[in-house]
């Protein structure tokens, strides 16, 4: 079966982070997403212990080459200075390409 | 009964004992942790239980003694807000957005605190005025969207004077408008999210159910939300010694400052809230109860709240300070200065403390 290529964007944030990820995501019209809470360590110490609002979240979205050059400044312009947050993009084929806008 | 005898006896309670185990328990390394899905359990059952007993009073006494305490509580809190701000910005010397959010953070309310006092008290066989539990919903939000609104006034005064120097300023914008239009939106997602929050949504729905029920219908249930309180109580302090175990590392850099503000203004508030509210005719417990919703800070709510509306501010200040020192302080300590301080004035304890500094004095 033929693949189509898209991208993947993991954005791995604070789970108090995670609504504004989302809602920048909705702005540029990406309604699908995929989250799950982990635990790590990084440059704001270990995370995903204790309190609830302290943990870690992952978030993937599978988007058009397009859009990502804006969705990813935005983070980087909106989050980065304030929040514990790491993002990378990686290739990826889909078979349904129209499911990902 | 002195204070130091009784601080002593309040140290040796199951409350505060387990609490200083899950410190050493995280001191020590262990993994012994409670499982997530019951240290969020916990905190409900919790709000639950003060609601619905806050519901049963309220039937018995009605709502007119609740308005001018309410109106009270929240005129102090804005207050303390204020002044503490005042001091950390001035005294402490820190930036605008973590001086906002430790503001805000000690003028909010803490629901664990609040539980704690009234295991203390029922310790102590005294009662407090149920509708403390409608001041305690009423509370939790004011602080922090004042804390909110200044900020975002802060910050548009900012960027205009920035515009100011850079000579393209709009002189029809005032400084109040660009705020209050900032502050809308960010005010508005606060409010939805504090009101329809859980801690709230459950303090209130308890309240209304327990006057509704009232004693007769409160009795088939008040095995779970009755004679398991102090026991839940034990088992969420477990949890919460944990994690102020884990932060103690992070204590010594929040500063000597901080580490001074947070058990400081803690005891002025509470004392303050103690007195006033025994101005206002509220019981010996009652003030004690009064007292501990000004001295407490909120850390589980505050992050919450804060992250999104104040993000600059740096969460490891507030939680930290707030569930490192403050918590600890307020039960340990706080809770019997302030219940000594309420017997005193409330007539009762006076021979003892008047012995007390006599006894020092000579």
């Amino acid at each position: 079966m033929k693949l189509y290529n898209v991208k993947l964007l993991t954005v791995t944030c604070e789970i108090l982070a995670q609504k504004n990820v989302i809602d920048i995501l909705t702005k540029h019209d990406i309604t699908g997403y995929t989250a799950y809470e982990v635990e790590g360590n990084g440059a704001r110490g270990l995370r995903g212990q204790g309190l609830k609002n302290e943990k870690n979240v992952k978030v993937e979205v599978i988007m058009q080459e397009e859009k990502l050059q804006d969705v990813i400044e935005e983070i980087a312009r909106t989050l980065f200075t304030n929040f514990a947050i790491v993002l990378y993009v990686s290739d990826v084929g889909v078979l349904r390409t129209e499911k990902f806008v | 009964m002195d204070i130091l005898e009784l601080i002593q006896s309040n140290l040796l309670t199951p409350i505060v004992l387990f609490f200083l185990f899950g410190i050493i328990a995280a001191r020590i390394k262990s993994d012994l942790k409670i499982p997530d899905a019951i240290s969020e359990f916990l905190p409900i059952y919790l709000l639950a239980a003060i609601g619905l007993h806050g519901g049963i009073e309220m039937r018995n006494t009605g709502f007119e003694a609740m308005f001018v305490p309410m109106m009270v509580a929240i005129g102090m809190s804005l207050l303390f807000t204020l002044n503490h701000y005042q001091i950390l910005r001035r005294l402490g010397k820190f930036n605008l957005f973590d001086s906002y959010a430790l503001a805000s953070t000690y003028g909010a309310v803490g629901a664990v605190t609040f539980s704690v006092g009234l295991s203390f008290l029922k310790n102590q066989g005294v009662t407090s005025e149920g509708y403390l539990a409608a001041i305690l919903a009423v509370l939790e939000p004011v602080a922090f969207i004042l804390a909110i609104f200044l900020t975002n006034m802060a910050v548009s005064k900012q960027i205009k004077n920035k515009k100011k120097s850079l000579g393209e300023i709009d002189s029809s914008e005032s400084e109040l408008e660009m705020g209050v239009t900032e502050t809308k939106s960010n005010l508005k997602q606060v409010l939805h999210e504090s009101i329809t929050g859980k801690a709230i949504v459950i303090l209130l729905g308890s309240i209304i159910i327990g006057y509704i029920i009232g004693e007769e219908g409160f009795s088939s249930i008040s095995i779970v939300f009755d004679e398991l309180f102090t026991g839940a109580i034990v088992i969420f302090l477990i949890e919460m010694g944990i994690i102020a175990g884990q932060r103690l590392d992070d204590i010594k850099k929040v500063g000597v400052f901080l580490i001074s503000f947070s058990i400081i203004m803690p005891t002025f508030n509470g004392v303050i809230g103690v007195l006033v509210a025994t101005v206002l005719g509220l019981s010996l417990g009652g003030a004690v109860m009064f007292g501990l919703l000004l001295a407490s800070a909120s850390f589980i709510a505050a992050p919450a709240v804060l992250r999104h509306a104040i993000p600059q501010a740096k969460p490891s200040l507030y939680i930290t300070s707030a569930l490192g020192i403050t918590f600890p302080y307020n039960i340990i300590v706080l809770l019997p200065i302030m219940f000594m301080v309420s017997s005193v004035v409330h007539n009762e304890g006076s021979i003892d403390l008047f012995h007390y500094l006599s006894e020092g004095l000579i």
